[in-house]
Formats: structure tokens, sequence, C-alpha cells
């Protein structure tokens, strides 16, 4: 099957995937910039700026509008956090235009705003209009404070923080409440002017868009003119995040398992665990740790759902989950809080177990199917690709699918026993229920 | 086996109704490997009444369809999820309030997969161990719904508005209500409503269509079914107006969230009548509330709202109810402010620009959507016992006009048949002062 196409000028890639399957075509662009202390606020406050209004369409409302006039396009913009990277996004997916009468160049038209969605902001001066930065602030501030609404995915975050500790990779992609109040206008303003000028720039097309090499040199052509719109150019000469090199896994650490506990006025507890694998995807052991994980947690034949739900009734999810990019593994599970122990104590025999080989030929044939089934779908899910590529090119291993499939294939028992020496248990986190204190 | 043509859309359906009585749709999706299936039982978790031919009319626990659900995946043999697995499918199952479906997705071995996901819906085997084991693991997902906002937030909405309908009940139950279903109360709602005749099944993505047919027809040949049951499903009298007018809980949150709704009293609709008041409401919702509404925008900027803003729309042929709300600063003042939208938009009709740019993203997001094999397998369901054909909706979106949706907007947004849900932070532990 033919992957994506690649086209490099300097520090923007493009890369296309042109196919007639889809009726949505898709466009992406990242920004690609080190995670860094002082800069994770401002940073992540800028897509949702972007969206506060551009020099054609001045308002949050105008964006919004001009979005649904292209027959409802999809205009959004996000911050994610890729290992020890912050990516900053703009995102635009239009339906097919033969379903529709008037709808000839709808997908240039939606390329075109989600460039200038990420490069001409609406400016007063040399500064983002003020009544947009307190807007943005105070919704941001709540942003940062509802992580907190959403118990899983905060023990997740919570679990994930104290592994991180101490590391780029543990700043928060969303930022901190406290940086906020000392934005400015300007100073965002100079974020992303930093942003435009030095990141590394990765824009993806999906769909039916004929032909790949025009499609990319479109999209190039696109880009650099917002570029030098926005005052820069794609030749800045600061730090790029591409003399950064890739993303490495997190280290092994040596000092005791650290134990976190969160009491809050909750139903249910979350027993989390953040085990280092010290193992990414551009290692040729990921395959073998990618079994090894979805042996453990990655599937309802998996150890811990048949043993921690199937056979103790303890919970209703319990799984794991790999980061390809940091090695990270993280089990997740929500139980009564009195069975803690019992929980905790199960999930860390069947880690024991994988170590010690108490693997079956069907958890292993099982689990190898499974994966595989996850990747081929991929190929009919135009995110799902962009984010498998994505992850490769950050890792500096733009693995094809069809070669990881292999490898995946040729994974024994003894190789996943071997890798899965490299779990190491970094944090045990309980969310739990206040316990009461006597007066 | 018909065929029926979208040309427009650019998608075609094959369907039969087999001699057992279970009606199959096939959509091909040319050049996709995924291939996506359900099977899907008009039952859920508001079919808690229900009378069979003359028997006497039997009530049965909350949350029993659900219940239902999970111990579907039982076999002699152990648990189903393995059998998927060895053919390298991913499967899965939910219950809503008026079905229950079954469903895998996979890549290859389609026709195997299929096979399997008749058969262990067609062999239900419950034994007291395996019901019992259950409740515990029922329990959790249920604690895990207690600690969620929006479903707390729902639920406490629809318990406002409907007084007698079963839809103000928890799909799962409670964990006292799941206490008491046993082996027996099981069999008996499975020997109820998943004969063939009360199925459907649907499959789209990767595959050829007429051996699809085939092994779905040779599949069920060999299975013998009784007579089908006729099912008589007994919904109490639900008054027009809301009950209680106002519900909050108090939950660990950071900030309070507030949902607004309205029960739909022109129910009982099917078919292109259903869509067509489906999908003009939403539209209506979309204008007033949505991403590009001058009120959204207003409310962001007054610190009143913030992006997880909402509304949503259901229609079935026994209940309806639209709602709007999310996070937000000050509950009250937002009740206030979209009960004086209302009676403004109620006065002076939608803007017509407005109303035409929300029926294009409609249609826009519609085709869109239809990407996605797990998409179409889902909708086309749930319309399915509806009576509603799901590629019907650009046609009904291309037909709706501008005095339908003031009509509707003065039919629907009645104040005695609204009711609001408030979930309040539960004490002084909001998050601590750093970033997460």
């Amino acid at each position: 099957m033919a992957g994506f196409q690649r086209v490099d000028d300097g520090r923007i890639h493009v890369h296309v995937y042109a196919t007639p399957r889809f009726k949505t075509r898709h466009f992406n662009v990242k920004f690609v910039q080190p995670l860094a202390r002082d800069t994770v606020t401002p940073t992540a406050l800028l897509p949702y700026l972007w969206m506060e209004g551009t020099q054609s369409y001045p308002t949050a409302r105008a964006i919004m509008e001009r979005a649904d006039d292209l027959f409802g396009a999809t205009v959004r913009t996000s911050i994610g956090k890729r290992g020890d990277r912050h990516v900053v996004e703009a995102y635009a997916g239009v339906p097919d235009e033969q379903a529709f009468r008037g709808a000839t160049g709808l997908f240039q038209q939606a390329q075109a705003l989600a460039a200038e969605v990420c490069s001409q902001p609406v400016l007063e001066g040399n500064a983002f209009p003020q009544r947009h930065v307190q807007r943005e602030i105070t919704l941001h501030k709540r942003r940062i404070e509802s992580l907190f609404d959403d118990k899983i995915a905060w023990s997740m975050d919570r679990c994930l923080e104290a592994v991180y500790q101490g590391e780029r990779f543990g700043l928060p992609r969303l930022g901190y409440v406290e940086d906020l109040g000392q934005l400015s206008g300007e100073q965002l303003r100079s974020v992303h002017h930093h942003l435009l000028n030095t990141a590394d720039i990765h824009a993806y097309v999906v769909g039916n868009v004929g032909d790949a090499d025009r499609a990319a040199q479109d999209v190039l052509t696109l880009l650099h003119a917002a570029l030098e719109r926005a005052g820069g150019g794609a030749s800045g000469t600061d730090r790029t995040a591409a003399a950064e090199g890739p993303v490495n896994p997190l280290a092994h650490r040596s000092g005791d398992v650290r134990t976190v506990v969160d009491e809050q006025p909750v139903n249910q507890g979350k027993l989390n665990l953040g085990f280092r694998t010290g193992i990414s995807c551009r290692d040729d052991d990921y395959p073998a740790m990618l079994v090894c994980n979805g042996i453990l947690g990655g599937f309802p034949h998996s150890k811990l759902f048949v043993n921690v739900r199937e056979k103790a009734s303890l919970a209703y999810y319990a799984s794991s989950r790999l980061d390809g990019l940091t090695g990270v593994l993280a089990v997740q599970t929500g139980i009564e809080i009195n069975n803690y122990e019992q929980a905790l104590s199960i999930i860390q025999e069947q880690v024991r177990a994988i170590q010690n080989g108490e693997i079956s030929a069907t958890e292993l044939a099982y689990t190898k199917h499974g994966l595989r089934n996850q990747y081929l779908q991929a190929n009919d899910q135009p995110m799902s690709l962009i984010d498998l590529n994505f992850a490769g090119v950050l890792a500096g291993q733009a693995r094809e699918l069809e070669e990881l499939l292999k490898r995946i294939e040729a994974v024994t028992a003894d190789d996943v026993v071997r890798v899965s020496s490299n779990i190491q248990l970094d944090t045990v986190y309980f969310l739990r229920n206040e316990v009461s204190r006597g007066a | 086996m018909r065929e029926l043509d979208y040309s427009r859309l650019r998608e075609r359906l094959y369907t039969e109704q087999l001699d057992n009585g279970l009606t199959v749709f096939l959509a091909p999706k040319p050049g996709y490997q995924q291939v996506f299936a359900t099977f899907t039982t008009h039952y859920g978790s508001i079919d808690s009444v229900f009378r069979v031919g003359d028997e006497a009319p039997a009530a049965v626990p909350d949350g029993i369809a659900h219940f239902l659900e999970h111990k579907m995946f039982e076999s002699p043999q152990g648990d189903v999820f393995n059998e998927f697995a060895k053919n390298g499918a991913a499967a899965n199952a939910f219950t809503t309030f008026d079905q229950t479906t079954y469903l895998f997705s996979c890549t290859e071995n389609a026709k195997e997969n299929m096979q399997v996901l008749l058969d262990f819906v067609q062999e239900p085997y419950f034994t007291d161990e395996n019901v019992e084991k259950e409740k515990g693991i029922i329990g959790q997902e249920i604690r895990m719904y207690d600690d969620n906002p929006e479903w707390r937030s729902f639920f406490g909405l629809l318990r406002g508005l409907y007084q007698q309908h079963p839809v103000r009940i928890d799909i799962a139950g409670t964990v006292e209500s799941i206490a008491k279903i046993d082996k027996e109360t099981l069999y008996r709602c499975y020997r109820t409503f998943y004969h063939p005749s009360n199925m459907m099944l649907f499959c789209a993505g990767g595959f050829d269509p007429k051996e699809m047919m085939d092994v779905i027809r040779s599949n069920q040949a060999k299975k013998s079914f009784g007579p089908a049951p006729d099912i008589e499903r007994i919904y109490p009298e639900e008054p027009s107006e809301a009950g209680e007018r106002k519900s909050v809980a108090a939950l660990s949150v950071s900030q309070p969230r507030c949902l607004i709704g309205w029960k739909d009293a022109n129910t009982g609709l099917t078919g292109q009548d259903l869509l067509a008041q489906e999908m003009l409401t939403g539209v209506i919702l979309d204008v007033l509330f949505g991403r590009s509404s001058p009120l959204y925008h207003r409310w962001i900027d007054e610190g009143l709202i913030d992006q997880q803003f909402t509304w949503e729309y259901e229609l079935t042929p026994s209940y309806g109810y639209s709602l709007v709300g999310g996070n937000t600063a000050d509950p009250d003042r937002l009740i206030a402010e979209v009960n004086d939208a209302l009676a403004r938009a109620a006065a002076e009709g939608l803007p017509e620009e407005a109303f035409h740019r929300g029926r294009k993203k409609a249609m826009g997001r519609f085709v869109g959507s239809l990407d996605s094999p797990n998409f179409i397998a889902r909708s086309f369901s749930s319309y399915y016992f509806k009576g509603v054909d799901l590629f019907d909706t650009v046609e009904v979106l291309e037909s709706l006009t501008l005095q339908q949706a003031n009509e509707r907007l003065r039919a629907h947004f009645i104040p005695r048949q609204q009711a609001v849900s408030i979930v309040l932070p539960k004490a002084v532990d909001a998050p601590a002062e750093k970033g997460r």
C-alpha cells in the first residue's frame, strides 16, 4: 500500500497521503518545539488565541461562520504534547465536493483558512488584542482547572506527573494557572512569532487530492506565503526543534518506587501504575514491547482484564498502554477503595508472570493478531494515519507499516520475556475518598 | 438481496430479510480494509415492562438489558472475546435506552468474525455463578459513572423532565436493582427480545456483499427459532410537563455544571417525520447556541460558559428531549439567559441567513462522517428501529424551511416542559494552583 509521500523544504516537511477512499479531505499543520518551563504556558495559549480572529475574519464568530459556509468545514486548533515536545496544531477538514452544488474549490479554501488561522492572527499594533487575551486567559484557567473533573484522566495525569518528575516530559500540556496572570498581548505575540520562525513544521494532507506531488507543492506554496506574511519566512536562523534531534525515551532511574495518594470525595478509587521501559518506537525491541504491553493489558484477552476484572470482579476497566515516544507503560483501573491492596497485588503479579515466562501460546497469538488489526484499521482512519506517521517522524524512525507488522509477527515468547525485564515500576498512584480524621 | 443506490452520496446498500425475520444490511466501501459489523436488538433499558402474547405483563429489574449485554459474552467454552481475538477482531457492545448492539471491527477474517458474532448473540449461556460474578464488575461501572459530572447532570435532567417514563432511569440500573437479577430473568428477557425478527444486522467496510450475505444466510438457515414472540412494550402515561423543575447534585468538581432541557411533547413519530423533526430541532439549537451563534460568543466573553458548552437533541417514538448547557460560573444566570434568548427567538424568529448556514453545515458534517464504517453502522442501526433511513439525511435537511423552524421553535421550547440539572462542587478542595 502506498504510504505518505514526503517533501522536505528546510524546516517545513509536507506529508501527503493521496487516496480516493475518503470523502473528507484533511489538512493538518503541526508546529513542533521543545517543551520548556518558561514557554509552556504562553505556547499552550496560542492555538486558542488563533481561533479568536484572523486578519480576514477578525472575530471568533467570523472564523466559525466562514467554516460553516464551507459546508460545515471543521476548523480547529489544539495543543499537544508528544514526548518532550510541544505541538501546536491547526486542522481543517471538508466533505466531498461532489456531494454538493457550488462546492468546487472547497478544500483549497479550507486549507487557506487553516493557514491564515495559524499565521495571521488579528493584531492591534504589535500585540494580540487585549480583549482576546483576557477572554482566552479566563477560558484557559478553566480549561486547566476542569481537568480535575474527569477523574480517569486526572488520575492518569497525576501518575505520569510523578513518573516524569523533574524532566521536561513532565511539563503539563496546557501549562500552569500561575503563569496566566503575567501574560500580555505583546509577549504572546512574540512567542507566536518565535514559534512560526523556529519550529519544525509538519503539514499533513490526507484524502482524495489527486496527484500527491502537486498537493505537496501547493501546501509548500501556501505555507511559505503564510510565513512570509507573518514576517519571518521559513528560514529562521534560531535553534529549531530539529536541532534537538529525535525524542528519546525516559531512562530508567535508581531509587525507590514512589507512592502518591490523593484524597477527594469520590465514589470510586482510581489505581494507576507508571512503569519505565526505556524502549521507544525507534528501538529494535519496540515490537516485542508492544506485544508485551498487549499481553499485559492491551485487550480483553489480556492478563489484566482476565485477572482483575473477569476473575476477581474488582473493576470494570483494567488496562495498560505504552507510550511509543517516552517508553512509559501505564496501567489504569477503577476499583472499590477498600480493594486497593488486592488490586495492586494482582496487577503486580501479572507483570511478574510475564517476566517469569508465563505466557501461553494463545496469549501471544491473540495479542499479535490484535496489534495487527489495530495497525491495519489505522489505514482506514485518516487521523490515525497522521498520528502514527508523526510519532515515527518525532522518534527519528518512521517505519513503514508493513515493516512494523512483519516485526510484530516475528516476536517470540522469549523476546517478550527478555524485554519485560526492562519494565521498572516507578510510581503507584491512588485516588481515594477522604479519610475522616478525628477532630 | 436488494440493491439500493445512493448515487449522490456515492454509497450503496444491499439488504435482505431472511426467512427467520432477521433484516440484514450490507454497506461495502471499496478500498477499505476495515470491516465493522453491528448486530442490534430492539431492546434497551426502557423496555422494563412488557407483555408477550396473552401472558401477564412482566416488570423486570432496572438495568437488566445492560446486564444481559455483559453476560452474552459468556459461552460454555469461556469468554467470547477469545473467539474474536483468535481472528484478530476487536469486539464490543453497548446498551442504550432503546437498543442493545454487539459489534466487531476487523481487517482480516471478516466472514469468520461474522459467524462468531451471529453465534454468540444467538447462544445465551447464563449460570448462577457467572451472573453473580458480573455484579461486582457492573457495580464498578456504575460507580465510575457516579463520579462523572456529565453523566450525573444528564441523568439529573432526565429524572427532572420525566415523571414516569423509564428513560429517567440510568441504563445500568443501580447497585440495588442489579442485585435482584438472576439467570431465570435474564433468560426470560433474552427469549422475548433476541428473536431474529426483533433484530437487525449491519456490516460496513471492505468485503464482497454477495459472499458476506451467503455466509449470513447459511449461518441463520442452520438454526431454528420458534415463532416470533408478539411483544407489547408497556410504557407508562407520561404527562407533558416536567416533574421536578430543578435538581442539584454535589460532586468533586472544580466548577458548576448546568444542563437545561425540554421534554418533547410531540412524540409518536417514525420514519421521515421523525428524521425531519430531529434535523429541524438540531439546526435550531445550532443556530441559537452553536459555535457560530452570537449568544455563544457573548456568554464566553462574559465568562458565563466555556468551550465545553453544548446542545443535544434526541427523539425516539416514545420519548424525546433537547438540552443545552455545560460548565458555567453561574447556573442561575445561565438559566435566565437561555430562557430570555428563547423568548426573543420565539418572538422574532430565526435569522434566515443563519438558518441556511446551519442546514448547510449539518449536511456537510453528515457527508464527512460517511468515511467511517463505524459511524454508518451505528447510526443506520439506531435509526432503523425508528423507521428512518440514515441516507435520507441530506434530502431531509434540504427540504427544511425557515417557517418550519420558527413554528417548531415556538412549539418545542415550552417553559412548563423545562427542567434544569445542576452539579455543584462538593467541597472546598479545588485543585491546587498548579498545572497538570
